[in-house]
């Protein structure tokens, strides 16, 4: 349970929001990090924590593709299909990158470090296509670049290096 | 200073409160401006865009400040800014707003070609198909024609249940929120959401069970398409194939207008069938809402296997069909058999015609006063005659300024839309005042709450007047300032319960409470409107059983009895010990009840139901009648408004009204020939009960233009929520309202001291009885026999969560859960089984280990 174990970064959450209910969003990163992806027990939690009901939390993990519903790989790999870039070859580039790697859209490779997802605008139209990795961009992107990015993934997986998350990122910028 | 605003639509001048929108403003000289999100009960968010305009606004001189004018000397217009939603702007002064022009129509076709890009169009099977906006305006604003393909559509699932009540068709949603909105912002229940974006967006509800909230099916209705569905009527029938019949809800005192939607079918071998019941707009009652168990628990009426169909004896022991001349002349010969040792009891479920020729039959047939309501919870309908919520009323006009009481009910359970309209009440300024034994859910919208110990409601109720009654003396006790509060508000309604409390305590408790009403603190608030006592009743018609004088000490109208008959429990107590000799128990089950053990040494006892009840297996002749669905009468409300309703289906199998039973029976004991129509039987009532002075079928059958204007001919707000043209109903005026009445003298009354654990009963919505648990819709929503309290108390008595235990109270033993919460200290609260009077004491028994 977070409420137990984070406690007191709970409570320091609380205490930067005049309503409790703004606080949704901070605690849905926290128990993000904590279970790796938005569990229905994990939005009970979250909801439990901020008396709402847990219908809300699942509203927003549904709306925002930071967070995930299912368990995802390492590397969460969000390409932007949205209108712009499927003018510019998205749909293609994300056909080639399931293929590659092997899976459907939305699916994750099975030693677990790729997740592909499909997403929303994330205001890089003109340098499409484009996706976004652990909050950063790639942009420009073909076959070579992509099998490029994909080597450098995996040699920092095996390397045993840890990348800073993406939620403790977001945590961090909360913090700030 | 004027508030009112003149403004021009299609070339048509309109005057206007200030702050109306536009979409208002134009309904109101009947101009439909197309609309899909907006609802005149929600609060606008113009997400649909169906609803743009062109609006021209006067334009200002930047320099001077001063309107520009034209060649004319008039304001010269701004129409620059582009097509507006007319569901979000307000009106101005001067503002011109065109809504036929080239760019609107073109804004229009444009929103529907978009809506229409991922709509399935599945009319011929869809539920709202002949009653869809979403069709009605692609009619009027669409291109006939279509540039999409159709097999590039996306599709999405088609059967998705909220919850086991309501469905969810993805594909049809075009999410204009309104089902969102109004579980969020009208009864505060958020437990529907939307999911993900753009096309993929789809309404999710988490709670347990889904769609947890006692108002799902009203969204069903504002849902501008087919994509919410009830379970009842999903795939049912078409809306063109459907008799609309006026109705009325029968399952608490609020009244809610109801509309049957009925058709004759095959499937039913041929019978008229109740295809769906949806709220009747009555701004005074329902405004266009009904609850849960008003829409899903009808099913007891016409669809029930288990109703009655022909009149029964009892020979060689087993009761089997007979004439209904030979079970009327048995009936009535046996009822004379006996002299005065005879009773009736009723249900106060019946309409005011079965009621008065219930009285009548026995005052006049019989020579009896011996009657009674079967079960008695709450008293004070005399009180209510004197003080009871003025003429003119309506919850709706109360806000800031005025105060609302509430003592001993829950109203989210036992009343949900007066819950509702109170709520809403204290969400406009009104102060709510909450006085219980335990927390509800009104608490959370009150401004001053008193949880008492258990059994000192009374007490707690004459403090609060008695404060009331001492001027500015607040000694920062939480009720002398709610008494400060309420003595001094514009207007002041009260609302009283019997949770809790045993019936003698309710009477005093609303004397007090009239007292406090009749207080002169500047005006006095009994007599005005918007002012005075709403007991909350048990069932639909205890309002009506009271008028009509189903009361030993009451003849109809309230006129006072020199000689009492025998009250309900003198006549339980008679007929076991034989003083009783006759009984006849019309619309109740005081043996399934259990307030009669058996039939004791009565000689002979009839019954008229609607099912075998219980009491009804124990009768020597059962009278089988027919459900209000069958046949038409009047209802009157807590608020006294009587009102009518109407014949749906057809009777079912041979049975007969229960006035009308009542008349036959009368006729045979010296009464004279029957009255033929509910209508004659009403013309008697008003003639006998003085507060129905005036009224006749007609005058309840008056209908005035209501606002909002739903149901009209374009259909837009409400989806199918039905246009009232069956009749509002008239509310007959209290005593107050002439000045005729005063206070009482309240005699003290001892304060109850409880030794032990003390147990109140406390309602809940979908207790099972003998008509909801016809309805299968509902069944997995029933309430289960709970027992609740605090987490200090649990341990003390070793009990957890869950736990199934045995609990002895007033000396039957009842299999409940325990379920812990925030009940206060040293009290259990027993819900989902039949009602237990006053606070009781209670005894755990043996966990039931299984
Ligand atoms: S389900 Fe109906 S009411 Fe709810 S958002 Fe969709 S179309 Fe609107
Ligand atoms: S609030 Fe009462 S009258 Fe209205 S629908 Fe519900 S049970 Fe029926
Ligand atoms: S559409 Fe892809 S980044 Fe904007
Ligand atoms: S935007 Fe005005 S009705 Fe939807």
């Amino acid at each position: 349970m977070i409420a137990d174990k984070y406690a007191e970064e709970i409570e320091g959450i609380l205490a930067r929001f005049p309503h409790k209910k703004s606080a949704v969003l901070p605690l849905m990163h926290l128990a993000q990090r904590e279970y790796g992806y938005m569990s229905e027990d994990a939005m009970r939690e979250v909801a439990g924590i901020l008396d709402l009901d847990p219908t809300h939390v699942l509203s927003l993990a549904g709306f925002y593709s930071l967070f995930h519903e299912e368990p995802t790989g390492k590397y969460v790999l969000e390409i932007c299909n949205d209108l712009a870039c499927a003018l510019r070859g998205a749909d293609e580039f994300v056909e080639m990158v399931c293929r590659k790697l092997d899976i459907p859209l939305g699916g994750t490779t099975e030693d677990g470090l790729f997740t592909v997802k499909g997403v929303m605008c994330l205001g890089a139209c003109d340098r499409a296509p484009m996706l976004q990795y652990n909050l950063k961009f790639a942009e420009h992107l073909d076959e070579e670049k992509f099998d490029n990015l994909i080597a450098y993934l995996r040699e920092e997986a095996a390397s045993g290096e840890e990348p800073p998350s993406v939620v403790e990122k977001i945590a961090a910028y909360a913090k700030k | 200073m004027s508030d009112l605003v003149k403004l021009i639509i299609d070339g048509v001048e309109v005057e206007v409160p200030k702050g109306t929108l536009i979409v208002d403003a134009a309904k109101q000289i009947g101009n439909d401006i197309p609309v899909f999100c907006y609802h005149p009960k929600l609060e606008p968010v113009g997400m649909c865009r169906m609803c743009l305009v062109e609006v021209g606004f006067p334009m200002r001189d930047r320099a001077t400040g001063e309107f520009v004018l034209d060649e004319n000397g008039k304001p010269k217009l701004n129409f620059g800014r582009g097509l507006q939603t007319a569901c979000t702007t307000p009106v101005g002064e001067g503002i011109e707003v065109r809504t036929t022009t080239e760019p609107v129509k073109d804004a229009q076709s444009s929103v529907l070609e978009f809506l229409l890009s991922s709509h399935p169009l599945d009319c011929p099977i869809c539920d709202k198909g002949g009653e869809c906006p979403l069709q009605n305006l692609t009619m009027q604003h669409g291109h006939g024609t279509t540039r999409m393909v159709y097999s590039d559509k996306l599709h999405l699932n088609k059967h998705v249940p909220l919850g086991e009540l309501i469905y969810l068709d993805q594909e049809r949603c075009i999410q204009c929120a309104r089902c969102i909105r109004f579980q969020e912002e009208v009864v505060d229940d958020p437990v529907i959401r939307f999911h993900n974006r753009g096309r993929r967006t789809e309404i999710v509800t988490m709670s347990d069970p889904g769609f947890n909230s006692y108002w799902s099916g009203n969204t069903t209705d504002i849902c501008p398409v087919g994509a919410l569905t009830t379970a009842d009527f999903r795939f049912g029938a078409r809306p063109w194939e459907m008799k609309p019949a006026a109705s009325l809800c029968t399952h608490c005192p609020v009244g809610c207008n109801t509309t049957f939607s009925t058709r004759r079918e095959a499937k039913s071998g041929g019978k008229h069938v109740i295809k769906r019941v949806m709220p009747r707009q009555n701004e005074w009652v329902n405004e266009l809402w009904m609850c849960d168990k008003g829409r899903f628990g009808h099913h007891y009426a016409a669809d029930s296997a288990a109703r009655l169909k022909r009149p029964l004896i009892r020979k060689n022991g087993e009761l089997v069909e007979v004439s209904w001349s030979e079970a009327l002349d048995f009936a009535a010969g046996k009822l004379q058999q006996y002299g005065t040792a005879v009773a009736g009891l009723s249900g106060d479920r019946l309409s005011n015609e079965d009621l008065f020729q219930f009285q009548k039959l026995f005052r006049k047939g019989l020579k009896s006063h011996n009657i009674d309501l079967a079960a008695r919870r709450l008293a004070g309908g005399d009180v209510v005659a004197k003080v009871g919520l003025s003429s003119g009323s309506n919850l709706k006009e109360l806000g800031k300024g005025d105060a609302i009481i509430v003592v001993a009910s829950d109203l989210h359970e036992e009343a949900p839309v007066w819950w509702l309209r109170v709520k809403q009440a204290a969400e406009r300024g009104a102060a709510l005042i909450v006085l219980n034994v335990r927390s509800t859910r009104l608490d959370k919208y009150a401004s001053h709450v008193r949880h008492y110990a258990p059994g000192q409601a009374v007490d707690a109720v004459r403090q609060l007047v008695n404060f009331a009654k001492v001027e500015g003396d607040s000694n920062g006790d939480a009720l002398s300032a709610a008494a400060e509060t309420a003595a001094n508000a514009n207007n002041l309604v009260i609302f009283y319960g019997s949770e809790g409390v045993d019936y003698e305590e309710t009477a005093v408790i609303a004397q007090h409470l009239a007292n406090l009403l009749l207080m002169k603190n500047g005006d006095g608030h009994a007599g005005r409107p918007n002012n005075g006592l709403i007991p909350v009743w048990p069932h639909n018609n205890t309002q009506g059983a009271w008028d009509m004088g189903v009361h030993p000490a009451f003849g109809p109208g309230y006129a006072a009895l020199e000689t009492p008959g025998l009250n309900a429990a003198a006549i339980y107590e008679g007929a076991a010990n034989g003083e009783i000799k006759a009984l006849f128990v019309m619309g109740a089950d005081p043996v399934g009840d259990g307030l009669m053990a058996d039939r004791g040494q009565l000689e002979f006892l009839a019954v008229q139901e609607l099912f075998l009840t219980e009491t009804a297996q124990l009768a020597d002749v059962v009278l089988p009648a027919q459900s209000w669905a069958e046949r038409e009468g009047t209802f009157t409300s807590g608020e006294r408004r009587v009102q009518r309703y109407y014949p749906a289906v057809l009777p079912i199998g041979d049975n007969k009204a229960d006035w009308q039973i009542l008349a036959e029976i009368g006729e045979r004991v010296g009464l004279g020939k029957p009255a033929f129509a509910a209508s004659l039987i009403f013309n008697e009532v008003a003639k006998a009960v003085t507060q129905y002075k005036g009224m006749d079928y007609r005058t309840l059958a008056q209908v005035v233009k209501q606002w909002p204007d739903v149901g009209g001919e374009d259909g837009y707000y409400a989806g199918n929520a039905q246009k009232n043209r069956a009749g509002l109903g008239q509310v007959w005026a209290s005593a107050a309202e002439s000045g005729d009445a005063v206070a009482y003298d309240v005699a003290e009354t001892a304060v109850h001291v409880n030794d032990g654990l003390a147990l109140i009963r406390t309602a809940a919505l979908y207790t099972p009885g003998t008509l909801i648990s016809q309805s299968d819709v509902l069944a997995d929503r029933l309430a289960q026999p709970t027992i609740s309290l605090n987490a200090q108390d649990a341990a003390q008595m070793e009990l957890a969560e869950g736990d199934l235990i045995d609990v002895n109270v007033a000396g039957d033993t009842i299999a409940a859960l325990v379920h812990i919460n925030n009940t206060p200290a040293g009290l259990m609260l027993l819900s989902g089984v039949p009602y237990v009077a006053g606070t009781a004491v209670a005894q755990i028994g043996q966990e039931i280990k299984d």
